[in-house]
């Protein structure tokens, strides 16, 4: 009898490794070199204060992402494909060029923050951002959809730099726990606005896109869905413990030090070197680029694979180049620009990309959570698997809270001015 | 190609009517016969009834493939409080990109009631994926083509055409942000893609539907199995189902055996049992039980049980082989005759034989235990005379495998020898089955993809 359990356990155990993959990598490439800043920052400027926030931000993560992955196993589409259909061509094509745009930006962001990762290894950016744009490039240009997601799910694995890291910065530990599971609440301006970034930073536009036909590329069954809601929640919880090292151990260090002031992504990890030692500095920088590259990779791919797909052209991994050209020359171009705009503007320069592309990325965010409730409550194309009321009702809050918060997040990109540092 | 040239020629009038505030089918009358118009041009345009009262905006178009499956049977206008009026062809007096009239007024129009037999242009075709048959492709419509006619006192849209190309792309940017003829003159310099709507093929996953809506896979299942595999893996699951639902069960086998095996089984789950079956049963054995390792084990057992007897005990035997031994990649669809039989026998055995013919290259002998004893290739046979003893023209040395040989030797003997066919033999060196060359290559060309 015990045997038979165990065979049973193992049986589905395998088949939730097969299924495995779309909800993590999405969830970590959330923790790009933009999350890993603002992460960073929220440590180093107000200790353990925040940490309370990811609690919350992990369930909303989770809402969303598990909606996109459910419409994704139950239709066999993309969430392009399914907006083109609903909303048709114009709309589309607009939320196309819109998320071309922000993620462009967040591309370029990227490569900037390998070139910062890598500079605290004493390596130059001309050298570090050409070889990683090649290597990304090459990666999906030539191999096939289980390979590289073969490659991803290493890449996911490369985050426990991170916790190692913490460790070495001997945090206080009870007092991250206690800060984690009871909120507290500044009331100052510079408090609320690193509140807002955090959350701003989870809930992107494209990682809908991403996750839904990552779902479809992979062929994950309506029967196996139980295992793919799995992916998403696991995904979602191992990116927030990642969050939650970073700023634990930007907060042991960077915020005790009182020297709370950092620039970059790559500032944290040599502020810590003083502080918490070279190894945990060093495996700060690694997790940067890392991430940096891991994102830079994805990002492009799946902006090429949504944009072709709403627009109706062949698009997909397994493809080769000549049967899907403009998927191609879409990633190729969006790898080159990034890399372009990293190495040749200097980093004020670089500023208003990443500025419009945060402002695109916060208009786009309503339409897209929008779209993708109402459409994951149709019944023709859901059926059963359509939203219950009561998990309807807990998407509309999040969705609305996120989006309410993003704005502010667009508005007040525009005054930096008016915030106090 | 006509089709350019058409809309080049729709193009032309469009500039020249321009400065006259009515555009109207009559005047098209005297100047030329055929002229093309977009269903985007024609979305949202506004209708007036026979005393020059607005009626409201064009919403959709109405074929009715019972009755035509070309003409455009009704269009529906949305009026300004939201109701949905049914126009029939015969009430739509004049049309153009402009607006359009109706010869009744609107008390005598009846308001739309869904129908499920009527196709509608926006909600069925525009923006959803269609299969081009001509090209083996599934796409995308950007926009409909129709061909505008005046006829005894209404107007005539037939269906022409989908239109997929960039032109079409651009149009439906631009309508309604630029007057219709500047869209025409933009859109005219870009590249124009069209199919003909007598190679379109819908897909419509509601089986009843399809039959309302006279949809038939005739054309898809004319094409060669490896491209309806193209396509199949293009579409989403439900749209598969339709498919292969709408295909003849041996075409189906044929399509569904050059697709992954992940996707087969995914495939045949969401069909009835019944119906699968009858595909397995198609499928050369060797693909029947790769498919039904992967089916969960209680749907393989069912559609086991719904297969005719000899096939299903054909497939249960391969299904008893490990995975990546040669018993596993055996089919036991084969030609097998007597070691004393002649050419003669040899070629009555492939008259009689069932399976797939083209995949027959080598005939087996077989002693009176079945012990393999030889093998000749069919060319030979085609050769030589009708009493030459099949023995004489066997190959030497004869070259077999037992069962439970890994597949990666297997694969190395294919390469060695330059085989074709392998016969694979149990302990006793009785011929239990033969892989193929086909099969082989299929092996290696997956694990490279993995690597």
């Amino acid at each position: 009898m015990n045997r038979e359990r165990l065979r049973h356990f193992r049986t589905r155990l395998l088949i939730f490794l097969a299924v495995l993959g779309p909800g993590i990598i999405t969830a970590n490439v959330d923790n790009d070199a933009g999350g890993i800043y603002t992460y960073s920052v929220a440590g180093a400027k107000f200790g353990y204060s925040l940490l309370w926030t990811l609690v919350p931000i992990t369930v909303a993560l989770i809402v969303v992402q598990e909606m996109v992955a459910r419409m994704g196993v139950v239709t066999g589409k993309g969430l392009a494909d399914l907006i083109r259909e609903e909303y048709g061509f114009r709309t589309t094509f607009i939320l196309m060029m819109l998320l071309l745009g922000a993620d462009l930006g967040n591309t370029i962001a990227d490569f900037a923050g390998l070139a910062s990762g890598m500079s605290a290894f004493g390596v130059t950016r001309y050298i570090a951002v050409p070889l990683g744009a090649l290597l990304v490039w090459a990666l999906v240009v030539k191999g096939t959809y289980r390979f590289v997601e073969k490659v991803f799910l290493a890449a996911c694995v490369f985050y426990v730099a991170y916790p190692v890291s913490c460790f070495l910065a001997h945090p206080k530990w009870p007092d991250a726990v206690i800060s984690t599971l009871k909120p507290s609440f500044q009331f100052s301006a510079g408090y609320f606005y690193m509140l807002i970034g955090v959350v701003g930073t989870t809930i992107t536009p494209w990682m809908q896109f991403y996750l839904q036909a990552a779902v479809v590329e992979k062929g994950i069954k309506v029967k196996e869905y139980i295992y793919s809601r799995w992916d998403v929640i696991v995904g979602c919880i191992i990116t927030d413990v990642v969050a939650f090292f970073i700023i634990v151990a930007c907060a042991a260090t960077i915020y005790v030090s009182g020297n709370r002031q950092i620039n970059g992504a790559g500032d944290a990890a040599l502020a810590l070197r003083p502080l918490a030692g070279h190894a945990a500095s060093a495996l700060f920088a690694f997790g940067l680029c890392n991430a940096s590259l891991f994102s830079a990779c994805i990002l492009p791919l799946a902006t090429a694979y949504y944009v072709c797909e709403g627009l109706g052209m062949e698009a997909g991994i397994n493809k080769r180049f000549h049967e899907a050209p403009t998927f191609y020359w879409l990633y190729t171009t969006l790898i080159v620009l990034g890399a372009l705009a990293v190495m040749l503007l200097s980093e004020a320069k670089q500023i208003p990309i990443i500025l419009f592309s945060q402002v695109a990325n916060g208009i786009l965010l309503p339409f897209v959570l929008i779209f993708m409730l109402r459409l994951v409550n149709r019944d023709d194309l859901m059926g059963k698997y359509k939203n219950s009321r009561l998990f309807n009702n807990i998407a509309w809050v999040t969705c609305v809270v996120m989006i309410a918060l993003t704005l502010v997040l667009v508005v007040s990109a525009f005054f930096p001015n008016k915030l106090p540092a | 190609m006509a089709v350019a040239w058409r809309s080049q020629a729709g193009f032309q009038l469009l500039g020249n009517q321009c400065e006259n505030s009515l555009f109207t089918i009559h005047y098209l009358q005297f100047t030329i016969q055929i002229t093309m118009i977009y269903f985007t041009e024609l979305d949202h345009l506004p209708v007036y009834g026979v005393k020059g009262e607005y009626l409201g905006r064009l919403e959709d178009l109405c074929v009715d493939p019972s009755q035509n499956s070309l003409r455009v049977a009704s269009y529906l206008v949305k009026t300004p409080k939201k109701a949905l009026l049914c126009i029939t062809h015969e009430q739509m007096q004049s049309l153009s990109v402009r607006a359009g009239q109706t010869s009744v007024s609107r008390e005598e129009l009846r308001c739309y009631a869904p129908d499920e037999g009527l196709l509608h242009v926006k909600k069925d075709i525009l923006d959803q994926q269609i299969i081009d048959v001509n090209n083996r492709k599934v796409v995308r419509v950007n926009d409909v083509d129709f061909d505008i006619q005046p006829t005894d006192h209404h107007t005539e849209l037939r269906i022409v055409a989908v239109n997929v190309g960039l032109a079409a792309a651009l149009r439906r940017l631009l309508q309604g942000f630029v007057a219709k003829h500047t869209v025409r003159m933009i859109t005219s310099l870009f590249p124009t893609k069209t199919i003909p709507w007598e190679f379109v093929n819908l897909i419509e996953p509601d089986p009843q539907r399809r039959v309302k809506l006279r949809l038939s896979y005739d054309r898809v299942a004319e094409l060669h199995p490896a491209d309806i595999a193209d396509i199949l893996e293009e579409l989403s699951r439900d749209d598969q189902k339709a498919v292969i639902e709408g295909l003849d069960e041996e075409t189906a086998a044929q399509a569904l055996s050059e697709i992954p095996t992940r996707m087969q089984a995914d495939l045949l789950e969401s069909i009835s049992a019944e119906k699968a079956a009858d595909i397995v049963e198609e499928m050369p054995p060797d693909e029947a039980a790769d498919v039904l390792q992967e089916l969960s084990p209680e749907t393989s057992a069912e559609v086991l049980a719904d297969m005719e007897k000899e096939e299903a005990n054909e497939v249960r035997e391969l299904l008893g082989f490990e995975e990546n031994t040669a018993g596993a990649l055996m089919t036991t669809e084969y030609v097998v005759v007597h070691e004393s039989a002649a050419v003669e026998g040899a070629i009555a055995a492939l008259r009689s034989f069932e399976g797939l013919l083209e995949s027959i290259h080598v005939i087996y002998l077989v002693d009176d235990h079945v012990v393999l004893a030889g093998a000749v290739p069919v060319g030979r046979i085609l050769l030589s005379e009708a009493s030459m003893p099949l023995k004489e023209l066997a190959t030497d040395p004869l070259i077999s495998v037992p069962s439970h040989l890994a597949a990666t030797s297997v694969v190395d003997l294919f390469h060695k020898y330059n085989l074709i066919s392998l016969p694979v033999v149990d302990d006793g060196g009785h011929l239990i089955g033969v892989v193929a060359a086909d099969d082989i290559l299929e092996l290696v060309i997956n694990k490279k993809q993995f690597r």
